[in-house]
């Protein structure tokens, strides 16, 4: 694309850094259109299965029977909200701190792929990249829970940071798993290793990573900081949050991050787990819509793929919001003891059984495997043997 | 000079805590500091204008002191100024999220002390819309106290319940709230034609939601982990306490008055078939989910779990009560005379009241208007044993404790 | 040198940015400010590491350093922060001192960048390689080969692309898995030497459940 836009501006090779720039921009803001797309629709979505779940409607008035546009209305609510900052309060901290929370979780966007040729970026180490990013998330929290000048914010910013990062561990393991079954990070070669039937998905491809899907599913919960693990922006609590203090557009970047914090573990758990932008039937293989039948039908294919993924990630945020309406909360100590004497250990027995598993039936338990994880774990060993490069 | 005394007193009030007492090693580790934490009056969780005073060290509450008086309105003395008629609405206004029984206690005072009998009628009623009153304020009491740990949907479910039964008693006598319907004498007006129906009606619809309550709430894993162990009142401290109700049975006591109490009190429930909700040998009155491992006699999962019963038995009395109605004659009686001149006596009469055991004292001398009245009230004894409840628990189990005693301020402070 | 071409321009971008967070943290006299200008310079680096191709490593300096030792930063910061360290000045001396340090340092950090061949236009060795072995392209570093380096399977030096393995102690497994038994260790030296007393007061039942308390809910 690069290549497309400095040859049609006819630069000089010393101007194609105009060209980088200028397509990382348009791509930047591709990707927060659709952050932020989701991130409306997702509160649309919460408030009406909020109100399905409790018997009641939801929002039906603003933009017709449904309230479609009631995020919108919302935002402006939020938009021209009086800017307060607490006098005793870090100014610049203060104004600082969401945009830390918000801002990692939208680079995980940049390396999360929607379809084969789909991805902002492909980084060979994205799996990686994404679990540290999404690590950074607990800086904004902690800033905002200091900066809003109230020793209650910052008991709750701290519970709250000590959650998450408690939680980033399991999540991390679990997430190491399907980067074990499929011998690389590249998140790309990942969903491509699950293509085909949806048994091919590793979460059926042995009971370990079963297991280690529903930790990576608690985990996720609790490290967005979602119902039922959203004790430290709890109302009926005593300590109202790192939030507390925030309101008008600054409250709302925050709560945009949380929703798309949501999408994206989301997201990366359907790419890890759930096949990705493999459907559960292989029709795209079936209509012959692969790059090699020509570039519409290619597109058409990475489009069905896509869809198959925004798909899967709609169903991984309806179940979270779900899961908010329904559950109570447990105590901070709870939640704590929860991540270190069940998730933590249940998840290193699921590594341990998945990696045996991989390595005592490398093609899986009715011979429908992974070729490649066979091949390549067969020639390691050869090379060992022999001496020689894999 | 009498301010400053008064400050003092009050300071002195809040017990403090020995600093021998807590060992947190030496002055170069990291320590937390003592924290006054003030919750309320205007606070989520309190259920009312309440302040709790939390003394804590980091996460521990080492001291808990409740401050009332916020709802005061001195219906006591304003009784000294009229008749035991006019008297009718205060009482609605003291639990007034059962107005009903609060208007029943009052009732039967006054008629013990005027030795009135009501008909038979008006008893198959009253013990109609005293146990619709339960239900209605046993809903409040389950579905805030879910609302209190962070689940939100059981208190939709109730508040949608409830308002089916104050659709109902707004049928009855034009209000949701404070009544006024129970009467010395009887009952204020006859029930509408076809309410009978839609309160069987009601009751169909209602007994379904009752099993998923007990499954979101009772059953609910993270709600059992939260109540389970918690608050762990011992019998002797409840009585010793002068709680009542639900919180007394919690803790295992077989003690409710429609059975044990006042028989002028007790030959209204005559005839009637029910359980007194309390757990005998681990188990509580069937239908009812089983009692989990990890709850303790006198926590606070029991003292919620005594209410779910109470509620399945309150559906017994009224269905029982809507049949005997069905076949009793007569009428429902008429309310004495505004100025009805009250012979010379005493008569206190305790009745089981949604929240425990509501007592009303009448002393006449024999004038229209009587000398004193006293309404001793259930929430008040329940909630003097929250300092004993909440020391050496979390800070995040105080709202759970504070649920689990289902106080009403309008009661506590009258 | 200064060149147009875009890996200069980010280059500089980056570098600006980890040394404006750099002189923040020196400058700065709220110790929370400090750490946002660690985190900043730290960030700066990171960036510099992807622009230079190293993925893998730019992500580790995310998870360890930004994500990792600024929390726990932050966290030891807001704990044991006392009126003292909101408001820190440096003194005349202790600029004088840290100047002292400091300089030598520069000094010999920039004769060493500039000694660098291509730093005078001389050509990066990776294309040397690939001049020499012109049949072949030059292989960016994935992490396949980080991982295979670990097991003991390397480029024998950079003018081969012949990949031989190094039997026997030229692998980094080892020490590799040294360094986490020693990080165990250190981490549970650390909490054990930092655990709390546990207060006389509490009830026997609340024991269990106040001592599951994280490090992060006590105040």
């Amino acid at each position: 694309m690069v290549r497309l836009l400095s040859d049609w501006l006819t630069l000089t090779p010393k101007y194609e850094w105009v060209a980088y720039v200028a397509v990382g921009l348009f791509q930047a803001a591709i990707l927060l259109a659709l952050v932020m797309t989701a991130v409306a629709v997702a509160t649309w979505a919460e408030r009406k299965i909020a109100g399905r779940i409790q018997d009641r409607l939801g929002p039906t008035r603003v933009g017709g029977r449904f309230g479609w546009l009631q995020p919108v209305a919302d935002g402006l609510k939020l938009l021209t909200k009086e800017d307060l900052i607490p006098a005793s309060a870090d100014s610049i901290l203060f104004r600082l701190a969401p945009y830390l929370s918000f801002a990692p979780v939208f680079a995980v966007f940049l390396a999360l792929p929607f379809s084969e040729g789909w991805v902002a970026h492909r980084l060979n180490t994205a799996a990686f990249f994404i679990l540290a990013v999404l690590g950074l998330e607990v800086f904004g929290i902690i800033l905002g829970g200091y900066a809003s000048g109230s020793k209650w914010a910052l008991l709750g910013a701290m519970r709250e940071a000590a959650q998450v990062v408690s939680y980033e561990v399991p999540l991390a393991f679990s997430a190491m798993l399907p980067v074990v079954l499929a011998g690389t990070l590249d998140l790309v070669a990942i969903g491509e290793a699950q293509k085909g039937w949806f048994w091919n998905w590793f979460v059926f491809h042995d009971p370990f990573t079963f297991i280690a899907f529903w930790i990576y599913v608690t985990c996720a919960v609790a490290g967005t900081n979602r119902a039922p693990f959203d004790l430290a922006e709890a109302e009926s609590e005593l300590v109202a949050g790192f939030h507390t203090e925030y309101s008008g557009f600054r409250w709302s970047v925050f709560y945009m991050g949380e929703y798309a914090a949501m999408a994206a573990v989301s997201g990366l758990g359907v790419v890890l787990f759930l096949g990705g932008w493999n459907g559960p039937i292989p029709l795209a293989d079936w209509l012959g819509l692969t790059p090699e039948a020509g570039a519409i039908a290619g597109f058409v294919g990475q489009l069905v793929g896509s869809i198959n993924f925004v798909l899967k990630c709609i169903i991984g945020v309806v179940f979270m919001i779900s899961l908010r309406w329904t559950l109570p909360r447990p105590r901070i100590d709870q939640v704590m003891s929860m991540c270190w004497k069940y998730c933590f250990p249940l998840v290193t027995i699921a590594f341990l059984g998945a990696t045996l598993w991989t390595l005592f039936l490398p093609d899986g338990l009715l011979n429908w495997g992974h070729p490649k994880a066979a091949t390549r774990e067969a020639s390691v060993v050869a090379c060992f043997a022999e001496g020689q490069a894999p | 000079m009498a301010e400053e005394e008064l400050q003092k007193t009050l300071m002195n009030s809040i017990p403090s805590i020995n600093p021998e007492d807590i060992s947190v090693g030496s002055e170069s580790e990291v320590r937390t500091e003592e924290l006054l934490i003030n919750m309320g009056p205007q606070h989520p969780s309190t259920h009312g204008v309440l302040r709790v005073v939390l003394r804590t060290d980091g996460e521990l509450v080492l001291e808990a002191t409740p401050h009332i008086g916020y709802l005061h309105r001195c219906a006591e003395k304003i009784g000294e100024h009229v008749t035991p008629r006019q008297w009718i609405p205060y009482t609605d206004r003291m639990d007034y999220l059962a107005g009903m029984n609060m208007n029943l206690g009052w009732a039967l005072t006054v008629e013990k002390l005027l030795g009135l009998q009501v008909s038979e009628k008006a008893r198959h009623l009253r013990v109609l819309i005293v146990e619709l009153g339960r239900i209605a304020s046993h809903l409040v009491a389950a579905g805030t106290y879910g609302l209190d740990l962070g689940s939100f949907t059981p208190f939709v479910y109730c508040f949608r319940e409830r308002e089916k039964i104050l659709n109902l008693f707004e049928a009855v006598c034009g209000a949701r709230l404070t009544y006024s319907y129970i009467t010395i004498g009887g009952l204020m007006a006859d029930l509408p034609p076809g309410w009978l129906d839609q309160c069987e009606a009601f009751l169909d619809e209602f007994e379904p939601v009752v099993d998923d309550l007990h499954a979101l709430l009772s059953v609910n894993h993270i709600f059992v982990k939260r109540t389970a162990g918690v608050g762990v009142l011992s019998p002797e401290l409840a009585i010793a306490y002068g709680c009542t109700g639900p919180v007394l049975r919690g803790s295992g006591v077989d003690w409710d008055l429609r059975r044990d109490g006042d028989p002028f009190y007790t030959k209204m429930y005559q005839d009637y078939q029910f359980e007194v909700a309390v757990v005998r040998d681990g188990r509580y009155p069937q239908p009812s989910p089983a009692v989990p491992l990890e709850a303790v006699r006198g926590d606070c999962w029991h003292r919620f779990f005594v209410r779910m019963v109470e509620v399945v038995q309150s559906m017994r009395l009224v269905r029982q009560a809507i049949e005997k109605y069905r076949r009793a004659d007569g009428d429902i009686g008429q309310p004495i005379k505004l100025n009805q001149k009250l012979p010379a006596g005493e008569v206190y009469l305790e009745t089981e009241c949604p929240k425990g055991q509501m007592g009303f004292m009448i002393v006449s001398l024999g004038d229209a208007i009587p000398w004193r009245v006293r309404a001793r009230s259930s929430s008040f004894c329940n909630l003097s044993v929250l300092p004993e409840l909440c020391r050496g628990c979390l800070v995040a189990d105080v709202p759970a404790i504070v649920g689990s005693l289902d106080i009403v301020l309008g009661e506590v402070d009258r | 040198m200064m060149g147009f071409d875009a890996m200069a321009i980010f280059f500089w971008l980056f570098a600006v940015v980890a040394c404006a967070g750099a002189l923040i943290v020196v400058v700065s006299r709220n110790i929370v400010r400090a750490a946002v200008g660690l985190i900043v310079s730290l960030f700066g680096v990171a960036l510099l590491f992807f622009l230079a191709g190293a993925e893998f490593l730019g992500a580790m300096q995310l998870m360890i350093y930004v994500g990792g030792t600024v929390v726990l930063l932050a966290f030891g910061v807001m704990l044991t922060a006392r009126t003292l360290f909101l408001r820190m000045s440096t003194t005349a001396d202790q600029w004088l001192v840290a100047i002292l340090l400091a300089l030598p340092l520069t000094v010999i950090l920039i004769q060493a960048a500039l000694s660098y061949s291509p730093f005078h236009g001389g050509q990066p060795s990776i294309e040397r390689t690939a001049e020499k072995s012109s049949a072949t392209s030059v292989r960016p570093i994935t992490i396949t080969e980080l991982g295979m380096a670990l097991l003991g399977f390397r480029e024998n030096g950079q003018n081969s692309e012949a990949v031989t393995l190094f039997r026997g102690n030229q692998g980094y497994l080892l020490p590799f898995e040294l360094i986490s038994v020693h990080l165990l260790v250190v981490l549970i030296g650390a909490a054990y030497l930092a655990r709390r007393g546990v207060p006389k007061t509490m009830a026997s039942s609340d024991a269990a459940s106040v001592s599951d308390l994280g490090p992060g809910s006590t105040d």
